[in-house]
């Protein structure tokens, strides 16, 4: 906010200081921006989301609540502690909202928790992905409006915030997230569905490949809060016992799961890599070609004290996202296409006055696009796709861009001015109902 | 425009039990100056707080106060008598106390020192604040007494503990101030989240009413990491509109411990009363969005060892927690009498236990560690010595080193450690006055010596005898012990009072009966004359003590899975931050800061838990003969794959894991243009941050409430050398021009 020259000053020690008070009632806007691994919260205007809270939650059953037949444990801390019987759920079922009552309580949670403990005093801007049915949009609408009742509310493609995140009104948004990745062309801040795609490769499947392969190599996947201490071993032939802690009880497996989670995503930071590459790298890693360039090995160490070096095998998960025919675990049903094929076809949908534009245009975007080398695996499938053209890949380097880019874009959306004629008040919900976020935001 | 003075910024870092604040900023920086509790009682109106808590009397009404006094209202209002519970024949101690402080009511008092003459006491009252803290109307309804002098001796009279009358009624109504009843009390933060908004702009203008700054005093807030946008603008709307300052400013708690200790990068774990915050700091950078806060604290400690010890009182653990026979054994040191199943300590590596102990521990604590790393070091030894017929000369030695030291560590060393006995006692001080206000630090520093000194001696002839006899010291342990309890009859149940230690003169006989070393009797005799002095004073000023001896429970404060909440919730917050070169930094830097870690051992304990878990252990010399993956990696250019002897540093990281990272490092620079760099699994270690030396004030007070340090180091920077330049704090004109939200904008 631009200070008068009047506003540094200090008022002399000897003058009781005047009694004005302010008058301006700038509200800034929140802006959420729910996905199936974590919900970002924060207000408008800044540049990092404020709470990032897990979307996943626990359930502790108790057949004396009525609503959910548990108790709901949601946040960070929560869902990492270790609780006889909780389960640990997600309400979001193929990145749009399934389970309305709790993903309206993590909400809240997400808003209250550092935000504001006034959540009915603030403007919301919600993103949605492009796949989002209109029965949940207006289900949104009506949550926003009869739960948290703010005064206005905007419902916006998290594409078109990801592509102004980075500075372009028209771009080929890919976003490489938790459950999908999706490619989704924007046109002047338009997104079209003819040529939006997504496939299931990505962070998650990323996960349950890592999963599958440690568990063919016969890993015990103990995670932290299962063990007390490291016994550090490299045989597993011969592991040292596992010292583990003992709650008295069993936590529920997908408890477990979910903890295992925590070092799979470590391992995903710290050794995945993307084979630079496209299809040179070898199908079958038992049978490595003579003379074939290897990678340096790096080293992981499990929690339970297991260390390993991996080699190549590194490499094949985040193989299997372009080309998943090598991925560890087979897919049940039909084998999706690798993510570049699936851009080509977006492309190929597109009318051809706009593809040279979009293909110049690039946005990649989602935490999982942080893997090692993965834009530049990109960039290479394309170009040999694509040989006429130019194609061109922007990608922020800065992670936290990479990461919360939908919330980045929706920031700058709600903090613009242009964007106030763009709200909807409570006032127009009332007189019209849900259907309003039909006719209003398209 | 006159710039802002260092003698005159308010600095106010609100706690959920304790509200640290001071005025002004000392040449060297100091700890606070002022502890005030962070609670306020109801007052007679409704939505009115005030901080002590007052009576309402009718006329005859008696009222037993929370220091056990009586008070009777008299005719016409005024009090009529006062009188001391243990003068009181006709009523029966224990059906008269009204707080939590009075279980140990059958103690009874040993002399008659501890009677303050009640006279005395209430001519020099002077009329008390009753600072009417109203924060709805700031109605001070006490004008017509016309006694309001001493405004400024409040701080002294809340220091004190002295009881002070409040006003008489028209009515015949007596409102009496009771500086030491809890009852009803209203905490308003709770876990750090601010639970009762009067109650805490009460506090805050109660706090403001007792330093009284001038007009031209800024206020700079610690604010908690939990605080919502919502509650700082809040803050900062009643803070120009109520206390209508110059200037404000809110500095995160966080951001002041890193700014103490000056560190770029660091993981910051503040413990507190019932809440744990972690941040992490990178490059002085509040890492936001990772951050947490746990419901883990000093208090789950407390819970944690009531549980282990149902028998004692709340107080009575309190004080336990903070008595120095209450500890955390360093890995390796198996709780006395229990098979040491829980404890391993293959992975530690040593240097962290000492890195813990040097850095961070107050000089004295580390004086006694050594004490007690000698005494073991000489009890492992006796048999060989007594072996070597040296026994004379060994002992000679030993007295003499002991004698070199205080006379109380010297009393303190006649002793087996405290790690070694299977039960162990400490005094418990039951307070008449009100222990904190004011006195925190000094009370548990009392509390610490008289515990040192009283801690039932074992005459170290029987210790060595044992010793002798048996041929391992830990075996001389039981009977060293058995001994013990017989001299001193055990304590245990709280009702059993003992007025003073039983039998100094008779361990005093010991000692110089069996030993010629006049120097160790001298020290002996310097401990015990101190010792009497102190209880003197101790009676003096109206305190009770009783011994109650708990067994090993005493180590176990930290058990019930604390230490493992924090470890787990600090790994969490270093997995946050995006850049993860910087997670090694935070590792690297751990600070622990809060009033809770003073407990021994504390820091240490949670390092290792940290270690145990969640370092990834560099020592592996069997990596290279282990499963290799399929494809060995073909040596590159540079030969960095030939693996070579490093000597990063005696913990002897995983060679590989360097090269690999260093390896990294190049080959991005070589074959990339992404600027994303890779890098390899992190924590390889952990240690503390090392404490700034230069704040000689703090090196007493301990770095615990480091936070006030950094406090005092913004309000440095924020109002004194910026000036406002950069915005580093909210001014009178922002405030009106921008509103609340003005908080946010600096």
């Amino acid at each position: 906010m631009a200070s008068t020259p009047q506003a540094s000053q200090v008022l002399p020690s000897t003058t009781k200081p005047a009694e004005l008070e302010y008058g301006g009632d700038e509200i800034s806007a929140l802006v959420l921006d729910p996905g199936t691994n974590t919900t970002r919260c924060g207000f408008a205007g800044e540049d990092t989301p404020k709470t990032c809270v897990p979307t996943y939650y626990g359930i502790v059953p108790d057949p004396d609540v009525p609503k959910y037949f548990g108790s709901l444990k949601i946040g960070e801390n929560a869902v990492n502690t270790v609780i006889d019987g909780m389960e640990i759920r997600n309400p979001m079922h193929e990145g749009i909202v399934e389970n309305w009552e709790v993903a309206t309580e993590i909400w809240r949670h997400c808003i209250e928790y550092k935000l504001s403990s006034r959540v009915e005093e603030h403007p919301l801007l919600v993103t949605e992905p492009i796949w989002n049915p209109l029965k949940n949009r207006e289900r949104t609408t009506e949550v926003v409006f009869e739960d948290f009742n703010v005064p206005a509310y905007f419902l916006v493609k998290s594409a078109v915030c990801e592509s102004f995140a980075n500075s372009k009104p028209s771009s080929l948004v890919i976003d490489v997230g938790h459950t999908f990745t999706s490619v989704t062309p924007v046109v002047d801040g338009i997104p079209l569905r003819k040529g939006s795609e997504r496939t299931p490769l990505a962070g998650q499947h990323l996960t349950t490949q890592l999963r599958h392969q440690f568990g063919e190599l016969g890993i015990r996947m103990a995670p932290w809060l299962m063990i007390k201490a490291k016994a550090t071993y490299t045989d597993l032939t011969n592991p040292s016992p596992l010292r583990s802690r003992d709650y008295g009880f069993q936590p529920h497996k997908s408890f477990v799961e979910y903890q295992q989670d925590r070092f799979i995503h470590e391992y995903k930071e710290s050794i995945s890599e993307t084979w630079p590459e496209p299809r040179s790298f070898p199908p079958d890693l038992n049978n490595i070609p003579e003379g074939f360039r290897g990678l340096q090995d790096k080293s992981y160490e499990f929690p339970d004290g297991y260390q390993r070096r991996f080699g190549l095998d590194r490499c094949l998960a985040a193989e299997s996202l372009f080309n998943p025919s090598v991925s560890p675990k087979p897919f049940t049903g039909d084998t999706p296409k690798g993510i570049a094929e699936m851009i080509k076809d977006s492309v190929d949908h597109l009318d051809a006055d706009i593809r040279a534009n979009m293909l110049n245009n690039i946005v990649v975007v989602g935490a999982t696009s942080l893997l090692y080398r993965f834009n530049e695996r990109l960039s290479q499938e394309l170009t040999a796709m694509f040989p006429g053209p130019r194609v061109k890949i922007q990608s922020s380097g800065q992670i936290p861009e990479r990461k919360y880019s939908a919330w980045l874009g929706g920031s700058i959306l709600a903090s613009c001015g242009a964007f106030h004629q763009l709200w909807i008040s409570k006032q127009e919900y009332d007189e019209v109902g849900a259907n309003i976020i039909e006719r209003r935001a398209k | 425009m006159p710039p802002f003075r260092d003698d005159h910024i308010l600095l106010i870092a609100p706690g959920s039990t304790w509200t640290l604040a001071q005025l002004g900023l000392p040449e060297s920086f100091t700890p606070a100056k002022f502890r005030i509790p962070s609670r306020m009682f109801p007052g007679i109106e409704e939505g009115q707080y005030l901080p002590n808590k007052v009576h309402e009397l009718k006329e005859g009404q008696e009222l037993v106060l929370g220091n056990g006094d009586i008070v009777t209202a008299g005719p016409g209002g005024k009090p009529h008598k006062k009188r001391k519970v243990g003068e009181s024949t006709s009523k029966p101690s224990t059906t008269t106390q009204t707080t939590a402080n009075g279980s140990g009511a059958t103690s009874t008092s040993a002399d008659g020192t501890d009677k303050k003459p009640a006279g005395s006491a209430k001519s020099s009252d002077v009329k008390d604040d009753t600072a009417m803290a109203d924060a709805a109307d700031e109605t001070e309804h006490h004008d017509d007494d016309g006694e309001e002098e001493g405004r400024d001796e409040d701080d002294d009279h809340e220091m004190n503990g002295t009881k002070d009358k409040d006003e008489d009624g028209a009515d015949g109504k007596l409102y009496y101030d009771d500086d030491f009843d809890e009852e009803g009390a209203v905490w308003c933060l709770e876990q750090g989240r601010i639970v009762n908004w009067e109650c805490f702009f009460a506090l805050l203008l109660h706090v403001h009413e007792q330093i009284n700054p001038t007009f031209h005093t800024p206020i700079l807030m610690i604010s908690q990491p939990c605080w919502t946008c919502t509650d700082k603008e809040r803050i900062c709307q009643f803070i120009f509109e109520k206390i209508k300052v110059p200037g404000f400013c809110m500095m995160d708690a966080a951001a002041a411990i890193s700014a103490a200790y000056g560190i770029p990068n660091s993981l910051i774990i503040d413990i507190g009363y019932e809440k744990t915050d972690i941040t992490a700091i990178v490059e002085y950078d509040i890492q936001e969005l990772g951050r947490t806060t746990i419901p883990v604290g000093g208090n789950s400690m407390n819970k944690h060892l009531q549980k282990l010890l149902p028998q004692l009182s709340e107080d009575e653990i309190e004080q336990l927690k903070h008595s120095s026979i209450c500890e955390i054994l360093p890995a390796g040191i198996p709780i006395p009498g229990e098979e040491d199943v829980e404890r391993d300590d293959l992975l530690l590596p040593p240097e962290i236990s000492t890195v813990g102990m040097g850095g961070i521990l107050p000089p004295k604590v580390l004086e006694e560690d050594e004490g007690d790393g000698q005494e073991e070091e000489g009890v492992t030894n006796i048999a060989a010595i007594v072996a070597s017929g040296k026994t004379q000369e060994y002992l000679a030695k030993k007295e003499k080193e002991k004698a070199d030291k205080k006379a109380g560590l010297a009393a303190g060393e006649k002793k087996l450690p405290n790690y070694k006995r299977e039960q162990n006692s400490f005094f418990y001080i039951e307070k008449v006055h009100d222990q904190a206000i004011g006195g925190g630090k000094g009370d548990t520093a009392e509390d610490h010596d008289i515990e040192q000194m009283d801690v039932d001696p074992v005459p170290a002839p029987n210790e060595e005898s044992a010793g002798g006899a048996a041929p391992t010291a830990t075996d001389a342990n039981a009977p060293a012990a058995q001994l013990d309890t017989n001299l001193d009859p055990p304590a245990t149940s709280s009702t059993d009072a003992e007025p003073a230690k039983p039998g100094p003169s008779l361990l005093d006989s010991i000692f110089s009966g069996t030993k010629d070393d006049g120097d160790a009797k001298r020290a002996q005799e310097k401990a015990l004359r101190r010792e009497e002095k102190k209880r003197q004073e101790a009676a003096q000023s109206g305190e009770k003590r009783k011994e109650i001896e708990v067994g090993t429970e005493r180590f176990k404060a930290a058990g019930g899975g604390i230490l493992e909440a924090i470890a787990d919730a600090a790994h969490r917050v270093v997995s946050s931050v995006d850049d993860l070169s910087k997670r090694s930094d935070c590792w690297d830097s751990l600070i622990i800061a809060g009033n809770a870690c003073r407990l021994k051992g504390f820091k240490d304990a949670l390092i290792n838990t940290m270690v145990a878990k969640y370092q990834v252990s560099p020592s592996s010399g069997t990596i290279f003969t282990s499963e290799l993956p399929s494809n060995i990696p073909t040596p590159s250019g540079t030969g960095t794959n030939t693996p070579q002897p490093t000597t990063f540093n005696s913990q002897q990281p995983n060679a590989l894991l360097l090269q690999a990272a260093a390896n990294n490092a190049a080959a991005a620079a070589s074959h990339h243009h992404m600027s994303s760099t890779h890098y390899a699994q992190t924590p390889t270690g952990m240690k503390l941050a090392k404490v700034p030396e230069y704040f000689p004030e703090w090196k007493d007070a301990g770095f615990e409430e480091c936070v006030f340090l950094g406090a005092q180091l913004g309000a440095k920077i924020y109002f004194v050398a910026d000036q406002g330049q950069s915005k580093g704090f909210v001014t009178r004109a922002d405030y009106n021009s921008q509103g609340p939200q003005a908080i946010h904008n600096i």
